[in-house]
């Protein structure tokens, strides 16, 4: 069997630095943060700065042409905003979506609405239609039936690696025949859930995250979704559809070393890049930026920087952790970021690690300068999940 | 390098349910209930995880721990290459205790372990820490079709090459609360045993005893006619003894395996929920079912809808139907020689 190659022909993404490309670009461009105070998330949490989506819940709606009252989920809302635009730019029209496999990465799924109506569930029947948004499965449909019905679908759950092996996956359905087409990626919103849960962690910083900052004290939560769609590039090409950028290589590891914490050399994370570079059939040298996963976290930044360090030795490319702008968008981040890399890939800039100070003592220092007019030819995503659950996506420019 | 497709070898398969723990008992004398509502019979946890280590985990960690090392025991692999989990909830015991303290008690003094066992990849990377494995691990949560697309992931990373063995599981559990859930849902049904289940099955490209082998591996969303009679040709054209059924008794759930009568006619139809119940693991017990039948080279009249066994010497084609969506197809054959 012939080994056939993975296009990407359509993106689409919604986060705290923007509601469509256009507009997360335009923010990577100016450097513009869209962490910020929390304005939609119901919680007492107010000490936290997160990258919110700027929409409510009923703006949401109202842009999909969801009717009021229907049940549905923030994570939902978001996926399909970010699905639409990913269909429009690849041209996809609602039959063709038969043929089509669609994998999307959530964890968090309908949790927004289980904790408002957690004790409707219990003792009433007023809010049972929201049970059934309640997994990630159902997120997935929803999002997904928005706009017809797909081939086959299924939602991937590796905490915040979800949307990244999300995207290996469909690769890996178009690689073996299975579809010419997948649409894949991830979504994600806010909820008290996590943001309890990983206050309970103690690793959210009260101010501005700093990723790979000496003085980095956490992340800053933040939400969204982004899909790309994953084409083989017979099928691409016989239906003119334009290449954005080439999926080249990617891999999955496991760290294997704590439920919640990185392994101090970055087991896991070393052998995600490194497999991804095998697949790709490069060397460390061919990769000219490096989107990290970046936290903020003490643990991560660190453990992440190990792992560079040993796939790059002395030759480090340009790193950037976007986190700082766009907040950790757990399970959504490894589809986000990867769209935030077509855009440097296919605008010639390199992403800046906003809010870096000071360098680590053992860490890199990251990516400060934009770099406009760059050339980038190949560039590497990171995404790191609880458990260990690591991924890294190979990205390349097409000509 | 991409491979053509090539079986795969099932070396183990292990349950916990709400039947008799790590055994195949349920063949001759099941357990039968007349609950509604029935949590999985525990082993003795004591020979797979110290109690130290028990203690830190919900039931669905133990459970998992337990049927995985037994099944990687049994098939005589210590390091996997890639671990794969199906879960359609996680560990909701937790998640709930987390969920419950929040709602009721506010955002104060909420506890950080049942959180971190709240998120659904806790049994996959539990067991990769466990054995050591930092290869493949991945998991999914799509409602009752979480086991079919972890056990279909697994299928392509041995055709791509990328794997000789894999560990592939589906692990639920369900708390009281839940339960009622689940029922107000509609993902358990009238007549149906709202249960739990943790299943492993150890496939490899070698082996030198095997329960069977799995031939391929399909998914669909809303199939037409036109698909499934396509499907049903290609994967039943060497011949089948029988079709395993997700039928449970309840008339909505049967109605969407009604298909499997007139593009499989005359093929036994056999069903599993019955005995297991049916939580969002059950397809992993049915799938379990049909590699030990295959094992035994015959179906037990228990499983059997027309109630007499049935001999086994061509292989079960494995149907799961969720919510009349979601098709899988998974095809097991006998070892050859057997």
């Amino acid at each position: 069997m012939q080994d056939r190659s993975v296009l990407i022909t359509g993106c689409g993404i919604v986060s705290a630095i923007g509601q469509d490309c256009g507009q997360v670009l335009d923010s990577l461009l100016k450097v513009r943060t869209g962490v910020g105070p929390l304005k939609y998330l119901k919680t007492g949490h107010t000490e936290f700065p997160v990258g919110e989506v700027k929409l409510s819940d009923e703006e949401m709606e109202r842009l999909m042409g969801i009717a009021p009252g229907t049940p549905t989920t923030r994570t939902a809302l978001m996926g399909m905003i970010a699905l639409h635009e990913a269909l429009g730019k690849a041209g996809l029209s609602r039959d063709e979506l038969k043929e089509c496999g669609f994998v999307n990465g959530t964890t968090v799924g309908g949790m927004d609405k289980s904790e408002q109506y957690y004790l409707d569930f219990i003792e009433n029947d007023t809010r049972n239609a929201y049970i059934g948004t309640h997994d990630c499965g159902s997120c997935s449909e929803m999002i997904a039936d928005r706009f017809g019905r797909f081939k086959m679908i299924t939602t991937i759950s590796t905490a915040c690696s979800s949307a990244a092996n999300a995207i290996e996956m469909a690769a890996d359905m178009i690689r073996l025949g299975e579809a010419d087409i997948v649409v894949a990626g991830g979504s994600e919103c806010i909820t008290k859930f996590h943001l309890n849960g990983f206050n309970s962690l103690m690793i959210l910083d009260h101010s501005q995250c700093r990723p790979f900052d000496a003085e980095r004290a956490g992340l800053n939560l933040g939400e969204g979704a982004a899909f790309v769609v994953l084409e083989e590039a017979g099928h691409a090409a016989a239906r003119n559809a334009k290449a954005l950028a080439r999926l080249s290589g990617y891999g999955n590891a496991c760290d294997a070393f704590h439920q919640t914490a990185s392994s101090p050399d970055g087991e896991g994370a070393y052998l995600a890049m490194t497999k991804a570079l095998k697949e790709s059939g490069l060397k460390p040298g061919d990769i000219d930026y490096v989107n990290a996963h970046g936290t903020g976290t003490p643990n991560n930044d660190e453990s992440e920087s190990q792992a560079m360090m040993r796939v790059f030795g002395k030759d480090l490319p340009p790193v950037s952790s976007t986190k700082s702008m766009t907040g950790h968008t757990t399970s959504a981040s490894g589809a986000i970021e990867t769209v935030i890399c077509i855009l440097a890939l296919r605008n010639g800039f390199i992403p800046v690690n906003y809010a870096f100070e000071h360098p680590m003592e053992k860490g890199i220092v990251p990516n400060m300068d934009l770099h406009k007019g760059c050339r980038l030819r190949h560039v590497l995503c990171n995404s790191f999940g609880f458990g260990g659950n690591d991924s890294s996506l190979v990205i390349s420019a097409v000509e | 390098m991409i491979m053509e497709n090539k079986s795969v070898k099932i070396l183990s398969a292990k349950q916990i349910s709400i039947q008799a723990p790590l055994l195949e008992e349920w063949m001759e004398n099941p357990l039968s209930y007349n609950e509604d509502y029935v949590r999985a019979v525990d082993p003795d946890f004591k020979q797979f995880i110290s109690a130290g280590d028990a203690r830190r985990m919900g039931k669905l960690l133990k459970r998992a721990l337990a049927t995985s090392l037994s099944a990687l025991h049994e098939g005589g692999i210590d390091n996997p290459d890639a671990i794969i989990t199906g879960t359609g909830f996680g560990s909701i015991e937790n998640t709930e205790l987390f969920l419950d303290a929040l709602v009721r008690e506010g955002e104060q003094l909420l506890k950080p372990t049942q959180f971190m066992q709240s998120t659904h990849n806790t049994a996959s990377s539990l067991i990769g820490i466990h054995t050591h494995c930092h290869g493949y691990n991945s998991t999914y949560s799509q409602k009752g079709f979480s086991f079919d697309s972890a056990l279909y992931d697994a299928w392509m990373q041995f055709r791509i090459g990328r794997i000789r063995s894999a560990l592939v599981g589906s692990h639920d559990e369900m708390s009281p609360v839940f339960s009622g859930f689940v029922r107000k849902a509609g993902h358990v049904k009238e007549g149906e045993i709202c249960s739990e289940a943790a299943v492993s099955v150890l496939l490899a490209s070698e082996g030198d005893s095997a329960y069977c082998t799995l031939e391929g591996v399909k998914l669909f969303d809303t199939p037409s006619e036109n698909t499934l009679s396509k499907v049903l040709a290609d994967m039943t054209d060497d011949g089948i003894d029988a079709v395993m059924t997700g039928m449970s008794g309840n008339s909505e759930n049967d109605s969407w395996y009604r298909f499997l009568d007139a593009m499989l006619p005359g093929v036994p139809q056999l069903r599993y929920k019955h005995l297991f119940g049916v939580n969002f693991s059950s397809s992993a017990t049915g799938f379990y079912a049909a590699a030990s039948c295959l094992r035994n080279g015959k179906v037990p009249a228990v499983l059997s809808a027309s109630g007499k066994p049935v001999e086994c010497s061509k292989g079960i084609l494995v149907v799961n139907v969720v919510e009349g969506r979601h098709y899988s197809f998974s095809l097991l054959k006998p070892v050859c020689g057997r």
